[in-house]
């Protein structure tokens, strides 16, 4: 196709002795003018740095010394390794609890939040309410919730699972509103209910896209629960890399930590890639 | 003959302000072959949505066995949409879901909530799904995923999901505008012996004027939003073809005087 349709401009070309100049194009001339002052000012910045007493080179060596040595002789010292692992597992199943909470509560609100199944005013409502949910970060509705539960799981929890829901629920009412307008037409038109359409024709038809979007979910609040354990004292693997780095200064304990949660997201990838396979 | 429908003064106006119907009458007496043609945009498939109201006329009056489905409530209308079985040009099937799960869904109008929202049938129904799909010659893809299926097959699996229903009136919105003539002969001649060996009245959309006047009783020619004609297949003259399509007969290739089918 492309090969026969570069010959044809080819022997178009031929035909138009003197090709016109290229006319100005403005998108192009935006795009390189921005790049090429996001050079310039990268460049400047770097010399303007205030580097204090700092060899910047030699720092820079260093730093990559430091991360060699973290990531090369990566080592348990005040943990065990059953300590760790027992740490990931909180770290995983607090991402697990907020993601099936918000994925449960999620499903029901977009559906009613798709255009296709619900009225234009409720669908509104509930979109606008999510993007202002999903517009506040994870961090923020853990740290909103900490005052009344107080900082903790707990506060972790509710927050986690209230931006889940936010962003489960864009995602799946998208989804939703992805579906052929025809199949829900012809239920419709056999005297079938709403739940019946629901969920003989709207869920069979989305469930490996309702899948993919909960398991990125999962994957972004796994990410969140690590950091949680740190912010917000929820406990997991956060807490205890907390502590590795600023606590004991142990830079390989926290490479060793690094390596355990990199084996966990690889194992959890894997898996999802594998259930969605099958899903289809 | 009774008639099983009638339509009086029916009119629909879109928000845009366009007028899809204007004063639409005529009635279809039980176990009739009505077709419906006429230009794109000629409002045909409006219409056939104003019966089981999946649009809602915007005025006149449609009646169903004598009941005017304009004015009935949510529950009333979907026990009347049981009894008004339909088929679409792009069948839409669940796609997903095999074939028998896409058939049984043409009983969804006669369960509750759980039970139907679980996709419990009786084994009654099963039975008569596979004895439908046996009918329609799809014995061999009753467990096969609808998406599998070419478009003729797909069709077959649209109308004994109608068929399941047990209509009284089987609405046809362009059923054999996606296929090739082989299967839409056969899609048309499924329907024929629909409507003469089980007695359930057709109402077919088509654009195929020569299809049209092989298969059906009657047919209806609409034009810009109104009937121009209303009277049987045999009555149509060049000057009915011109009525409707503003072009002469021979020009679009119809010819006049194909007799019936069946």
């Amino acid at each position: 196709m492309s090969s026969m349709s570069s010959k044809s401009d080819g022997e178009m070309s031929k035909g138009i002795p003197n090709l016109a100049k290229k006319p100005f194009d403005k998108a192009s001339f935006v795009l390189r003018f921005t790049l090429l002052s996001m050079l310039v000012l990268t460049i400047f910045s770097f010399i303007s740095f205030d580097y204090k007493d700092i060899r910047v080179f030699a720092a820079i060596g260093e730093a990559i010394n430091n991360l060699v040595a973290m990531f090369s002789k990566a080592q348990f010292t005040n943990f065990t390794f059953q300590d760790a692992l027992l740490a990931v597992l909180v770290t995983i199943c607090l991402a697990l609890l907020t993601t099936v909470f918000g994925a449960v509560i999620a499903l029901f609100f977009g559906l009613l939040a798709a255009r296709n199944l619900s009225s234009p005013l409720l669908s509104s409502l509930i979109k606008g309410g999510v993007a202002f949910i999903r517009a506040v970060p994870t961090v923020l509705w853990v740290l909103i919730f900490a005052v009344p539960a107080g900082l903790g799981s707990v506060a972790a929890v509710i927050g986690m699972t209230f931006h889940s829901i936010g962003y489960l629920i864009k995602a799946y009412s998208e989804s939703f509103e992805e579906l052929d307008k025809g199949m829900i037409e012809a239920l419709r038109s056999s005297g079938a209910g709403w739940w019946h359409i629901v969920f003989q024709a709207v869920i069979p038809s989305s469930k490996s896209y309702l899948m993919s979007w909960t398991f990125m979910r999962f994957e972004i609040n796994c990410g969140a629960a690590v950091a949680m354990g740190a912010a917000a004292g929820a406990g997991g693997v956060g807490f205890d890399m907390f502590m590795a780095s600023s606590f004991y200064l142990d830079m390989r304990e926290v490479g060793a930590i690094t390596w355990l949660i990199l084996l966990f997201a690889l194992v959890m990838e894997t898996s999802a890639t594998h259930l969605k396979n099958k899903l289809k | 003959m009774t008639a099983l429908l009638e339509l009086k003064h029916v009119a629909k106006k879109y928000n845009t302000g366009t007028m899809a119907l204007s004063d639409v009458n005529f009635s279809v007496s039980k176990g009739e072959f009505v077709s419906i043609i006429g230009p794109s945009g000629a409002g045909k498939s409006t219409l056939i949505r104003c019966i089981n109201r999946l649009i809602d006329a915007s005025g006149g009056e449609v009646r169903l066995d004598g009941v005017n489905v304009l004015n009935l409530n949510k529950r009333a209308l979907q026990q009347t949409r049981v009894k008004i079985g339909m088929i679409f040009q792009h069948y839409n099937l669940v796609e997903r879901l095999s074939v028998i799960d896409n058939v049984l869904h043409g009983r969804l109008g006669y369960k509750n909530v759980i039970t139907g929202s679980l996709g419990i049938y009786t084994s009654d129904e099963k039975k008569q799904a596979i004895e439908i799909l046996h009918s329609l010659g799809l014995e061999e893809q009753v467990y096969k995923r609808c998406d599998q299926l070419s478009g003729g097959q797909k069709q077959r699996v649209g109308i004994a999901r109608a068929l399941i229903q047990e209509p009284k009136l089987l609405l046809c919105d362009e059923p054999i505008a996606s296929l090739d003539p082989n299967a839409s002969k056969v899609i048309m001649d499924h329907l024929r012996s629909i409507c003469s060996r089980l007695g359930i009245t057709v109402l077919v959309n088509l654009h195929q004027v020569d299809v049209a006047m092989k298969y059906s009783d009657t047919i209806i020619g609409m034009r810009k939003g109104s009937v121009v004609y209303n009277g049987s297949a045999q009555g149509m003259k060049a000057e009915t073809i011109f009525d409707i399509y503003g072009s002469e007969a021979s020009d679009l290739g119809i010819e006049i005087g194909v007799t019936h089918a069946s």
